[in-house]
């Protein structure tokens, strides 16, 4: 066993130095990646997961971070046994991209768009395989071939621009894998992929794996995508390691409430429940800020938690007696591409092409589909932000494509939507309780602007913030408070009907699961409706009353978001389920299983 | 690409229409005759009344109009008669015969930009190119000066942001962008020209070409290139520094640098292969604004250090009310200003292939 290892951490300390502040971002972290191994490292964003895999690269940014303790031990495949944190840093540079690689989280950044794809990774075989041009190229195609990239001589000499975000994470990982690295260390590489696609990438990262016996570091959020990927689960919060253990061990019986968190706050598929489970639901933190367990097991918090059959059927016949809020009829949005000397129109991209549904008050109507298919487009339409080409978007028995300036004033009171970005869909230099008030100004709601900064202040609670924070700018609150004040500044202007654009997507599943519940909680107390669209079919599925399910620009099914779950009719959405990483424990069994058998 | 180009040098074509139809009204409101200040003191009716015929301005105004665009485009009408304004036998057209038009022949020429008012028997357009010559020569050395010193020092300050090198970079560039060009020349002239001769052996003032101490023709004085292009060099010099600094500092906290760093790439092949073409951008764009304002005639520059450049013609064309001069410099301004916007955009698509022209 112990010739096996490949990295070991020794309580590793990274710190980040800010002005007279020490952040402990790594703070004594022990663990050891076997030989042909995965180790799921597991937590939200903040608790220090990424720092570990770039300390590790010895790439922490300086100033401000510094690897200040601990030891990073390498095994070479010579049986040599080197601390990477104590030899010089031309030394680490022969490490880097030859016998530790590390793929990142965002494929559309990650590649230099200045250079050709086949260039960039021509590079790093040039550098380490001291191959001429013409070799390093041959080698470089086989590589594209290998992760299954289309046509690998066009790959090779287009840019990164061209390619779709799945191809550049193959590209990504053909650069990793390039001088066939002992260790491997992926920094959340699926999360801004569509599951489709994200299936595809895990799937080629084991296969990967097991013709080089390689370890692999995969770090994420989702304790779901690890689920059928790794062997072991290093769980981590605040710079600190809660838990560590084989999956199967981690799945079946959590210890640390904070794991127990992790794992109940993902959307069930299968039932469905009034709230979603928090991780705060698990845990008490004393003044100290250590965690406790406060005894409660996860079974027990979700014995009563779910909604019968009966209840929801009760509940879908009174929402659907009433008559339909918005009609969409035969929508299209199509945008123009121009060409030739006058500039013609040549062609159309058919965002939104001939889609009809029905909203009906009170309801939460899922769009569900990849990206591209056309779900923010349709809710940008409905709007107004983008002009529809054809069809009628009917408001209240009112034709929204042909209302005047005043009528579309007040349907825009009416109808507010909420951005996927929490980070850029606030202006950095308005204050939030500004930012807020803003929209009750335009709309002249309140008499004064006393008035409303008292009214923002009881929006503010509403959404779960100090009102104390009036006068904070968004740099200085997290993802998911910011997603709040995005959600605040919706409901500042009594709105009938909000479109969640992706709302949750960028935040982290324990940040999500609050998201979630805030947002149903606000329905049930404003009497709301919802259009609700993401990417991410177990989100709209747990929310949504009715689903649409959209590919190309077109309806590919409608209909009861259960039924579709469970029964879906066309191709296209039984793959969409299948790839959800759903992390039952049965997976987890036949997935070890399987690996045995290879091994 | 072509495509691109050509659909530019037909938009460009409508720009010039509407630079010379401009210029042509504006400097037909001006107050002040010019027959009258051609003859100054010499006045008689007589030699008003041909002074007027020969330079077309017993015409109407619109006549007028026509008559200089007719001049001016590259293809024209010409009347047989060779009394007429616009006939080819007065020896002042340069052109290629095309074909014939009832009473009127229909040719290819070199633009002709008439003659100046002030000297006499000069043609514009050999004016122009002369100062012109002297004008590109100053300009292309001075953003080169600008350019690599730039890069050089905004690069260096990035490296070692908040070092006092780069405070000390950071300081001297405000200073730089702060003091005015007219200010800059004196001062430069006056230190490196006047107090410093006996060690620089330059002179406060000389053009590119120096007629000798006999008045046997000119000869080229390359050192007194190097004051003005100095100079003229400072702020952009200095703008150039804090574009690259800012811009270079923000590429590199970008991911494919990270990814560039992981892949074991050393420093230098990081910047410079990596960070840099990707923040080039900003420095491009101005860099272009500079020498094209710079070929437009650094006028101050060129007056105080008596360079015999274009924005030096200009000023004396208007103190002399030359208009013919005047005009026929806005218009190849105008050329120049079309000409480094194209190239810009192709050096912008040369950069950055995400940029499609369009």
């Amino acid at each position: 066993m112990k010739d096996n290892k490949l990295l070991e951490f020794k309580n590793l300390v990274t710190e980040f130095h800010t002005e007279g502040n020490t952040i402990k971002a790594v703070n004594d972290i022990s663990f050891c990646l076997n030989k042909g191994e995965t180790i799921g490292i597991v937590g939200e964003s903040g608790s220090g997961k990424s720092v570990t895999s770039l300390s590790a690269m010895r790439l922490i940014p300086n100033p401000p971070g510094i690897i200040s303790g601990g030891e990073i031990i390498f095994h070479e495949r010579t049986g040599r046994s080197i601390d990477l944190l104590k030899i010089s840093e031309e030394e680490m540079r022969k490490f880097r991209g030859n016998d530790i690689a590390m793929i990142f989280q965002e494929p559309m950044t990650s590649l230099n768009p200045v250079f050709t794809c086949g260039d960039q990774v021509m590079e790093a075989i040039m550098l380490h395989q001291k191959l001429n041009k013409s070799k390093a190229e041959i080698l470089t195609l086989e590589l594209f071939e290998k992760v299954q990239l289309p046509d690998p001589k066009r790959i090779f000499s287009t840019y990164p621009h061209q390619i779709s975000g799945g191809q550049k994470q193959r590209v990504m990982i053909a650069m990793a894998m390039s001088c066939q690295p002992s260790v491997l260390i992926a920094d959340e590489p699926t999360t801004a992929l569509d599951v489709t696609v994200q299936k595809t990438i895990l799937e080629l990262m084991q296969q990967l794996q097991a013709q080089n016996d390689m370890g692999i570091m995969f770090i994420t959020h989702d304790l779901g995508v690890i689920a059928e990927l790794a062997d072991k689960v290093v769980v981590m919060y605040k710079g600190k390691i809660v838990e560590q253990g084989s999956v199967l061990e981690i799945f079946k019986n959590p210890k640390h409430p904070y794991t127990k968190g992790l794992l109940a706050c993902r959307p069930p598929l299968d039932i469905r429940y009034k709230f979603l489970p928090t991780v705060s639901d698990f845990m008490n933190i004393d003044k100290d800020g250590e965690i406790l367990d406060n005894g409660i097991s996860v079974e027990d918090f979700t014995k009563n938690l779910a909604i019968t059959k009966k209840e929801r059927t009760e509940n879908l016949e009174i929402l659907f007696s009433k008559k339909p809020v918005l009609e969409i009829k035969n929508l299209k949005t199509w945008f123009p591409i121009k060409g030739g000397f006058f500039g013609k129109v040549s062609s159309h991209v058919k965002a939104v092409n001939d889609v009809s549904f029905d909203v009906y008050p009170g309801e939460t109507l899922g769009l569900v589909g990849e990206s591209g298919c056309g779900k923010t487009t349709i809710g940008r339409s409905i709007i107004r932000l983008e002009e529809a080409t054809s069809g009628n978007i009917i408001y209240k028995g009112k034709d929204v494509c042909s209302m005047n300036a005043d009528e579309l004033r007040v349907f825009r009171k009416e109808v507010q939507i909420i951005f996927q970005d929490p980070y850029s869909s606030l202006n950095p230099r308005m204050t939030i309780g500004n930012a807020i008030m803003e929209p009750m100004q335009v709309h002249g709601i309140l008499e004064d602007d006393i008035k409303r900064k008292l009214k923002v202040e009881e929006l503010l609670l509403k959404v779960n913030l100090d009102p104390l924070h009036f006068n904070r700018y968004p740099h200085e609150f997290s993802g998911g408070q910011r997603q709040r004040i995005g959600i605040a500044r919706a409901l500042a202007v009594n709105p009938k009907f909000i479109i969640c654009d992706e709302s949750v997507s960028a935040l982290d599943v324990s940040v999500q699961a609050q998201v979630l519940n805030l947002l149903n909680e606000l329905k049930k107390e404003f009497e709301l409706t919802y259009i609700f669209i993401s990417h991410d079919l177990s989100v709209v599925k747990y929310m949504s009353d009715r689903m649409v399910v959209m590919q190309q620009g077109e309806i590919e099914e409608m209909g009861d978001a259960d039924q579709i779950y469970n029964n879906p009719e066309t191709e296209y959405t039984r793959k969409l389920i299948e790839a959800i990483p759903e992390g039952k424990i049965e997976d987890i069994e036949k997935h070890h299983k399987k690996k045995l058998s290879i091994k | 690409m072509i495509l691109y180009i050509s659909k530019k040098i037909i938009y460009s074509f409508f720009v010039l229409l509407g630079t010379i139809t401009l210029i042509f009204f504006l400097f037909n409101v001006l107050p002040g005759d010019p027959a009258r200040m051609m003859l100054d003191k010499h006045e008689d009716s007589n030699q008003l009344e041909l002074i007027k015929q020969k330079y077309g301005f017993d015409k109407p105004i619109y006549l007028q109009y026509f008559l200089y665009l007719n001049d001016v485009s590259p293809f024209s009408l010409h009347h047989n008669n060779d009394n007429s304004f616009t006939s080819l036998s007065s020896g002042k057209y340069q052109f290629y015969h095309l074909f014939n038009l009832s009473d009127y022949k229909i040719v290819f020429k070199i633009p002709y930009l008439r003659e100046s008012f002030v000297r006499t028997n000069v043609s514009v357009f050999s004016i122009l190119i002369e100062t012109f010559k002297n004008t590109f020569i100053l300009a292309i050395t001075s953003i080169s000066i600008a350019l690599i010193l730039g890069l050089f020092l905004g690069i260096i300050s990035a490296l070692y942001k908040d070092s006092f090198l780069d405070q000390f970079i950071l300081f001297n560039s405000v200073l730089g962008m702060s003091l005015p060009s007219f200010f800059a020349s004196i001062l430069v002239a006056w230190f490196f020209g006047f107090l410093l001769h006996d060690y620089t052996g330059l002179n406060m003032t000389g053009s590119l070409y120096e007629v000798d101490d006999f008045g046997q023709g000119s000869y080229i004085q390359i050192k007194n290139l190097i004051l003005p292009a100095f100079t003229l060099g400072i702020r952009p010099l200095s703008v150039i520094i804090q574009l690259c600094r800012n811009s270079l500092l923000e590429v590199l906290s970008l991911d494919f640098v990270r990814t560039a760093k992981a892949k074991g790439l050393g420093d230098m092949k990081v910047i410079f292969k990596h960070a840099l073409t990707n923040s080039l951008n900003p420095v491009v764009t101005a860099v272009s604004g500079w020498f094209a304002s710079m070929l437009a005639g650094a006028v101050f520059v060129e007056y105080i250090f008596a360079w015999n450049g274009i924005g030096k013609e200009i000023v004396d064309g208007l103190n002399k009310m030359d208009l013919p001069i005047v005009m026929g410099s806005v218009l190849m301004i105008s050329i120049v200003f079309i000409i480094i916007n194209i190239l810009v955009d192709l050096i912008y698509v040369w950069l950055d292939p995400r940029i499609r022209l369009n």
